[in-house]
């Protein structure tokens, strides 16, 4: 058996003696967002627009994430629809960073390992540069909508009589209360990714100005920020996206 | 009143926003003129000819372009600031190691004085598109979270001065106990970061014991794992950027990959559970433990998506370059994706961990009384 199918058993087993049925839900969830993100890349391979391919891919993985979770019915449609709004936002602030950066394809430090391999393919490295930091930010977009959204229920089903005005004050709070914890979880997860990528550049003395302006630290800080940016921007987007269903709600009964 | 309430936070929003757009953009400007700060030569293109193109294509069939490209312009630092260059370049559709330049671009060159002055391209100066990002983001954290952005920003620094420093001292101990120096780190990462979201008390002390003992067992069961099925279908070759041991180092990544989500969701779970407590002093151990795993069960899938999607999404384009290169769909999972996979199922354990050991210790230390 290999190391990956054992780490897989143990992964589940312990998921499903803490969540039984929603655990392996969540297990399965995994899987096939692997699957979707391996047939997007084979999808590109056959010259299938990336940034297109990206896009259609992100909205099917955001959708499975987010209503695979546990959270309720009217939690788990507003943080879709949020973080629907926010990959929009995101591309709009994507496409031109990568333009001016250019940090599309490999830097000098891939160079040992692209020995014997043909990098003229004809798939232009900056728009999958584009498609890599739009994929990366998606799991982080979908935690922090479904955090606030579930929040933002709880207080909606306590409070029915509640003005979309105070709803707006509440999401901001809770906003607050995830955002230190969350952007740690992004922080540690691309340090930990980038570890050997550091441990290079001091290894090798790189200047300050050499690791600002080299290709391959670029790539990955771009996409730590625009998460971090995704991440931010959810606390308003997914706050907005439900009060207005709550006003939607409160006309209808309102009018009834 | 309230209306006029509105009125006034909406006109503040409109100058903090336009501030935030003002501020993004002298970032920008600033980092478009600060080539005096730097030791080598710059070189702003003033004008580009094209030259010819051609079409080429490899034994994969794989077609593309190369275009020649004459840059002219000139140096704008350094000794030889003034002087006008030109300069070949050429570049091809794919752009995976060269880059096609336009008119006003800034570039790092390598000047040859014999025989006379001229020069080669080495990069593009990037710098101004990521202090353009930087500005953006710590903007938008001072506009939605006010005062409480200062918090995020302090603790991003800290804890990247001391990721610097742990950096530092693995490479003076030439990559020897990597994975000691980084548990030292983790530990005092952990405590630094804990101690700034929640401040010190006993709430802070429970989850930093959560998450101190899931992270420890999560290596031990890796370990495990990789003793048990001899590290097969683990292809440390495959790891980038490796200067030292690659597999101490890889276990040193995931260690600190998967420290932030499971501090993130310790926090979450052991304030919940500290509040419900609070609320409901009657609650027994075991209740409180059940209480945990409810609410660690609806935050742990998310999670694990985050540090997925991360993990993965920086592999895609080396996976791609390898499908082109007429390798088969196993064999380009294995070089590429194989690790990234390893670390999220190893980062799964751990989350999946800290729900079961913060539920627990929550319900034997957190009491009621508490404030």
């Amino acid at each position: 058996m290999g190391s990956i199918t054992c780490l897989g058993i143990v992964l589940l087993v312990l998921m499903m003696i803490v969540g039984g049925k929603q655990g392996v839900t969540s297990f399965l969830s995994m899987v096939v967002n692997f699957g979707i993100l391996f047939f997007s890349i084979v999808l590109i391979a056959f010259h299938t627009p990336p940034i297109i391919v990206t896009v259609v891919a992100s909205v099917i993985l955001l959708s499975i994430t987010i209503f695979w979770s546990s959270a309720s019915d009217n939690a788990s449609t507003t943080a879709f629809q949020a973080s629907c709004v926010i990959l929009i936002l995101l591309i709009v602030i994507i496409i031109p960073i990568e333009y001016w950066a250019q940090v599309g394809g490999f830097g000098l430090e891939d160079s040992e390992e692209l020995e014997g391999l043909s990098t003229y393919i004809g798939i232009d490295f900056t728009k999958i540069a584009i498609a890599t930091a739009i994929l990366s930010s998606l799991g982080a977009i979908a935690e922090a909508a479904i955090a606030i959204a579930s929040g933002l229920d709880e207080i909606l089903t306590q409070h029915d009589k509640i003005r979309s005005g105070e709803l707006f004050a509440d999401g901001v709070f809770i906003g607050k209360q995830i955002i230190g914890t969350a952007v740690n979880t992004l922080f540690f997860g691309f340090f930990g990714s980038s570890l050997a990528l550091f441990i290079w550049f001091y290894g090798l003395n790189y200047s300050l100005g050499e690791i600002l302006n080299d290709k391959v630290f670029a790539a990955e800080l771009i996409a730590i920020v625009v998460s971090l940016i995704g991440v931010v921007l959810t606390i308003p987007i997914t706050t907005w996206m439900m009060s207005f269903r709550l006003k939607k709600v409160q006309d209808k009964t309102m009018n009834k | 009143m309230a209306d006029m309430d509105n009125k006034l936070t909406n006109k503040m929003t409109w100058v903090q926003v336009f501030i935030a757009i003002a501020f993004c953009f002298l970032t920008a400007f600033l980092f478009m003129h600060n080539d005096a700060l730097y030791s080598q030569p710059i070189f702003e293109v003033t004008k580009v000819e094209s030259g010819k193109t051609s079409k080429m294509t490899d034994e994969f069939q794989n077609v593309d372009h190369y275009h020649q490209q004459t840059l002219y312009g000139k140096i704008v630092n350094g000794k030889y600031a003034g002087h006008r260059l030109t300069i070949d370049n050429a570049y091809s559709d794919a752009h995976a190691m060269d880059h096609h330049y336009v008119k006003g671009q800034k570039l790092f060159i390598t000047l040859h004085t014999s025989p006379k002055l001229h020069a080669t391209v080495k990069d593009l100066k990037r710098d101004a598109p990521i202090a353009f990002l930087f500005a953006l983001a710590i903007s938008l954290l001072f506009i939605i979270l006010k005062w409480k952005g200062v918090t995020v920003i302090s603790s991003i620094v800290i804890n990247t001065i001391l990721f610097w420093i742990a950096i530092m001292i693995d490479h003076n101990n030439d990559g020897a106990a990597v994975i000691l120096i980084f548990s030292i780190l983790a530990v005092i990462f952990c405590f630094v970061t804990l101690f700034l979201v929640m401040g010190w008390s006993r709430k802070m002390l429970v989850t930093l014991s959560a998450v101190l003992v899931a992270t420890a067992i999560t290596i031990l069961i890796t370990l495990m794992v990789f003793g048990i099925t001899h590290e097969k279908g683990v292809y440390y070759e495959s790891m980038q950027y490796v200067t030292q041991l690659p597999k101490p180092l890889f276990i040193a990544e995931v260690l600190i990959g998967v420290l932030g989500a499971v501090m993130d969701e310790a926090t979450d779970i052991v304030a919940s559970l500290a509040t419900l407590k609070t609320e409901k002093p009657e609650l027994s151990k075991m209740q409180v433990f059940n209480s945990g795993r409810q609410i660690g069960k609806s935050i742990m899938g998310p999670l694990i998506n985050v540090l997925f999607f991360i993990f993965m999404a920086e592999t895609l384009p080396m996976t791609l370059l390898y499908l082109k290169n007429g390798n088969t769909w196993q064999y380009s999972f294995s070089m590429n994706m194989s690790l990234g996979m390893t670390s999220s199922l190893i980062s799964g354990i751990g989350i999946v961990l800290t729900v079961i050991l913060s539920s627990l210790f929550a319900g034997l230390w957190i009491k009621g009384d508490e404030r």
